[in-house]
């Protein structure tokens, strides 16, 4: 007989084990190598290279500069987006149409769509010919090999998080709330700041800090996109696994974006719970 | 009474061993790379050996570098008796000592291979290079009507923005730096009139990996740079108006390597694969499929595939430049971090 205890517990027992045998054990063994040298004797000499060292800030900075904005651009874009296929959309099926056409990229690997980009944005590529056609420039614009390459390949990825996020926090809210408000004789838009946008802010915020840790950590986009010309902390890292071969300086490298991430996220985290309390 | 009892069984079962059919016990472990090389080793290899032997191969199919982490985590008790891997992770492997040598008994077509495949150290043969691949000068034909004849057209005003050499993150990318170093006569040791030199460059991108050296020549995005034979003949076969050339300096290039895996479980075999891999069947059919320079003496290709390898049309191996991979892994954590300070950032 299985008590009405061990039953959860032999629930749990198969998620804990996944979570344990693939998180925090490989998490353990990069945060163990990054304070260890070679014959397993402790240092903190790989941190020190790091963080006493301006170029490393320098490319931490473009790296949260890259994230931030894409973050910012995701949200003006997702908003919108979310806001009209739930509050706009009548026609169920079109709906239907519309998270699928959000959803169906998330099953094509980044690699095939960073690809995409660089071939659309090239010299010659279809965006270059359009503005050329138009005659917008007469020089092809230099997109691949900058920072606004990186941003459009990362936000065409991460835009679904946004949509999805909030779309979902704004089906939950009661419509009562809204109503309640131009009761009380409250115009459409101070409605929606003071009413509609806080209610829906921890999705938001959930939603930010999905894009925000995906872009902060991305390799594959702004690898390709940046044509090797623009380094962030992802590919810092992958360069010591996979052509220096210093596991201990990548894994300190590793924990040092990790960290840096957490507190920025953990910051944004308590913005969105001041603004639950808020509503 | 029990000792005699354990000996029938003993043997009994050493009997059986020996009779049985082949089993996925008895089958050679050989790590190999993924896609059209692991088909190609696969071909061209591991399905002549099996057909000689009645031993199956079971590939672990992984990248160099994935290889070796495989062997250093199975130090103790590996499964692994095989293993290709490419020159500089070759040298990283026997460094890390998961290689047993090769010996000449155990490897009698050794005579046949060229001496530069044959690498050795202190402890003997750690590693035996199964064809050559290089980076050579690659150009779109639409574009440039007369094959480059020099490294130093990539500094052509005519192809600012339009080149393409490797980063570090790239395996090609620090031996490249050396190659460069060499062709420009830099003092010994100095790698700073390189990168002033790269600094001056205007690329349309430095790739990390060959895949995206081919989309951008595939694109137009890249006109003119390096690239290797394999990847180049590759794009050429699939009709792209892409020349590859060997120019006057010469090309870098590398090979892929095959090792005996220290205490590999079923040694005499692994020493027969490699044996087959040395066949002059197996190097030209490695020739056929991945355009690589046969690593066996003479072997001789079809003037078709003979284009396609990297010393070039009616090249030979002392036309490629090979280096010393130890003196490269050496510099290679300050080359990078050189590169990323100097090239990589705006």
């Amino acid at each position: 007989m299985i008590s009405a205890r061990t039953a959860p517990a032999l629930l749990l027992f198969a998620p804990l084990a996944f979570f344990a045998a693939f998180f925090l054990v490989p998490m353990a063994v990069v945060a163990i190598s990054s304070i260890t040298t070679d014959g397993g004797a402790l240092t903190a000499l790989h941190y020190t290279r790091i963080l006493l060292d301006q170029y490393h800030w320098d490319v931490l900075w473009v790296t949260f500069r890259i994230a931030l904005v894409t973050t910012a651009i995701c949200m003006l874009i997702g908003f919108p987006l979310a806001w009209y296929l739930v509050r706009i959309v009548r026609w169920r099926a079109w709906r239907r149409v519309c998270v699928i056409l959000i959803i169906v990229p998330l099953f094509t690997s980044n690699i095939v769509r960073s690809f995409g980009w660089m071939v659309l944005l090239g010299r010659t590529g279809l965006v270059n010919q359009g503005l050329m056609g138009i005659g917008l420039t007469d020089r092809p614009m230099r997109f691949l090999g900058t920072e606004t390459g990186i941003l459009i390949g990362l936000v065409y990825i991460l835009v679904p998080f946004v949509v999805l996020a909030v779309g979902n926090a704004l089906a939950t809210i009661d419509r009562g709330y809204e109503d309640a408000s131009a009761d009380l004789g409250v115009g459409p838009a101070r409605t929606f700041w003071f009413v509609t946008l806080p209610l829906c802010l921890p999705g938001a915020v959930s939603g930010a800090i999905m894009v925000f840790a995906l872009a902060v950590s991305a390799y594959v986009t702004p690898a390709l996109l940046s044509g090797g010309q623009i380094t962030v902390f992802s590919m810092l890292i992958f360069q010591q696994y996979s052509s220096v071969f210093d596991f201990h300086y990548g894994a300190a490298l590793s924990v040092t974006l990790l960290v840096l991430t957490l507190v920025l996220v953990g910051i944004a985290g308590r913005i969105g719970e001041s603004g639950r309390r808020a509503a | 009474m029990a000792r005699i009892r354990g000996l029938v069984t003993a043997s009994t079962l050493m009997v059986a061993a020996a009779l049985s059919p082949v089993s996925a016990q008895e089958a050679l472990h050989v790590a190999w790379y993924g896609g059209n090389w692991g088909d190609a080793f696969k071909a061209c290899v591991a399905d002549p050996f099996t057909k000689a032997t009645g031993v199956a191969v079971i590939p672990e199919v992984g990248t160099s570098t994935v290889t070796l982490a495989k062997l250093q985590q199975q130090k103790s008790a590996p499964t692994i008796d095989v293993a290709w891997m490419d020159g500089g992770v070759s040298e990283l492997a026997q460094a890390a000592g998961v290689l047993d040598p090769i010996t000449e008994a155990g490897v009698p077509n050794l005579a046949n291979t060229l001496s530069q495949a044959i690498y050795k150290d202190g402890t003997g043969i750690y590693a035996v290079g199964t064809g050559y691949y290089s980076l050579g000068l690659t150009y779109s034909t639409k574009e440039i009507k007369t094959p480059p004849a020099s490294w130093n057209d990539l500094w052509k005003p005519e192809y600012a923005d339009a080149v393409t050499i490797p980063s570090p993150a790239n395996s090609s990318g620090v031996p490249f730096l050396f190659f460069l170093h060499k062709i420009w006569n830099a003092p010994a040791g100095d790698f700073k009139p390189v990168f002033a030199k790269i600094k001056t460059l205007k690329p349309a991108l430095f790739f990390d990996s060959s895949g995206a050296a081919s989309n951008a020549f595939q694109s137009g995005e890249a006109v003119i740079g390096a690239h290797f034979n394999v990847g180049a003949f590759d794009l050429i076969a699939k009709g792209l108006p892409i020349g590859f050339t060997v120019p006057k300096e010469g090309v870098w290039a590398t090979d892929a390597r095959l090792h005996l895996v220290k205490n590999a479980p079923r040694k005499a075999m692994a020493l027969k694969f490699i044996d087959t891999a040395q066949t002059a069947e197996a190097s030209k059919c490695l020739a056929e499929k991945l355009y690589l320079g046969p690593s066996v003496k003479g072997v001789t290709v079809a003037a078709d595939v003979a284009r396609k390898l990297p010393w070039g049309e009616n090249g030979s191996v002392d036309k490629l430049y090979l280096l010393d991979w130890n003196d490269v892994n050496a510099r290679r954590a300050e080359l990078v971090d050189t590169w990323n300070r100097e090239i990589a950032r705006k």
